[in-house]
């Protein structure tokens, strides 16, 4: 096939199926609740029971609190991913916290905290 | 002997008719409101992986086709091109793949190349693309060697081998349960391969077949698909990230700082580039096996069901 041909192709199709599916609602973040919060952290680390889960008020992210200590589960995309909260950095602006974990695999979440949040998920996390 | 055989590039070709099945497969979706999920930014990293992998594959082909050729060179066998021998040739590639595609979750320096396919929590027909971008360095082309050394002519070899890729595509689909009996016993299908980008203890390892599930059975990889347990689809550790970037060199930045950490023997050193994935010096890790056993542990029931023989 000619190499003009299948670049349009390749492109006109990546591009036409994102734009269809963002368009379809594809694009729109899964909301936790306690349970799915506490059932993706237990998916990804089934040897740390969960002691208590704190979701954000937006549901796109939950503090997790483990006998192993505090961990993180948050919306990627319609799923989720977790992370323990161990050798992070964590920056703090005015309607956010921005985590660093030091992951290639995972490298940042972002968790969107209002005020009273904020301050209660840091003193949960300073507790564990 | 044959010196020069062509074929056409039959992904390339196929490059239609992947789109036109993905839409085909989201209508049917959205219609049927069952068949599978789609999230934007995951189908458009595994379609920026797929249209990688065609470009990488263009851009260093030669290494693969260079190191047949000088096979080919050496062999003093030549089965022609007639039709059997194509058939032959697909048939015995397919097993080929079978070895390669065990080796690429057995072995972390293989692993490394092969994870990236393995790294959506989705399972439809854009996951299919989800290809690799460092195939080369794997240096898993060795494997076709005997193929060529018996007198398969590299073209042929190359043209069957896309053919099997293609075969592949339809099959990472929620949207088809099960084929005829007699399909399921002899081809690798859909549900044969959700099984195999299962992350659940129970689908660790299991259904590692191209086209032909004839490979597992022989060689004691396979594992049906329960109805009572679905394929939760995905990494034991799953991704944070979309970026194709990290998506497609994530196992090698993690198998190199193994490697290179201080204080190793050089066993140690040499198990994390090539023992199964999982492995570590300390034990702080798991691989398939611990992972079943924990399972086992939590679950004994499933204590000689498919997948816990």
């Amino acid at each position: 096939m000619p190499l003009a041909i299948l670049l349009i192709l390749v492109a006109g199709g990546i591009s036409g199926l994102a734009v269809l599916l963002h368009i379809l609602g594809k694009s729109k973040p899964v909301i936790l609740t306690n349970d799915s919060a506490r059932a993706a952290w237990l998916r990804l680390f089934p040897d740390e029971p969960v002691t208590d889960v704190t979701v954000a008020n937006t549901g796109h992210a939950a503090l997790i609190r483990t006998t192993n200590g505090p961990g993180l589960v948050w919306s990627f995309g319609v799923d989720t991913v977790a992370r323990p909260l161990t050798d992070v950095k964590i920056t703090e602006t005015k309607k956010r916290l921005k985590i660093q974990f030091g992951d290639f695999t995972a490298p940042k979440a972002v968790v969107t905290l209002n005020e009273t949040e904020r301050a209660d998920w840091r003193q949960k996390m300073a507790q564990t | 002997m044959i010196e020069t055989l062509h074929y056409p590039d039959v992904v390339q070709w196929a490059v239609p008719l992947f789109v036109i099945a993905i839409l085909a497969e989201i209508i049917w979706i959205i219609i049927r409101k069952r068949g599978g999920r789609y999230e934007t930014r995951d189908a458009l990293t595994s379609l920026v992986m797929g249209a990688g992998n065609i470009a990488i594959g263009i851009a260093m082909g030669f290494i693969a086709w260079g190191f047949f050729m000088l096979l080919w060179n050496i062999t003093p066998l030549d089965l022609g091109s007639a039709w059997w021998v194509v058939l032959l040739c697909f048939v015995l590639d397919d097993l080929r793949y079978y070895w390669v595609h065990r080796f690429g979750h057995r072995v972390r320096w293989v692993w490394a190349s092969h994870v990236n396919h393995h790294s959506s929590q989705h399972y439809n027909l854009t996951t299919a693309l989800r290809q690799t971008w460092t195939g080369t360095f794997t240096l898993m082309m060795i494997v076709r060697a005997p193929l060529i050394l018996l007198g398969f002519h590299p073209a042929m070899i190359v043209f069957v081998g896309g053919l099997n890729l293609i075969y592949q595509f339809w099959i990472h689909t929620e949207a088809i349960a099960k084929m005829p009996r007699w399909f399921e016993s002899v081809m690798n299908t859909p549900s044969h391969h959700r099984v195999h980008h299962g992350r659940n203890a129970r689908y660790l390892d299991a259904n590692y077949a191209g086209v032909f599930i004839i490979w597992d059975k022989m060689f004691g990889t396979f594992v049906p698909e329960l109805d009572e347990e679905k394929p939760d689809y995905g990494l034991v550790y799953n991704l944070g990230t979309f970026n194709p970037l990290r998506v497609a060199f994530h196992e090698w930045v993690g198998l190199f700082r193994d490697v290179f950490q201080s204080g190793l023997t050089l066993k140690e050193r040499f198990k994390y580039a090539f023992a199964p994935p999982g492995y570590s010096h300390d034990g702080s890790r798991d691989t398939s096996e611990t992972i079943k056993a924990k399972h086992l542990i939590r679950n004994p029931s499933d204590k000689g069901t498919p997948g816990f023989d």
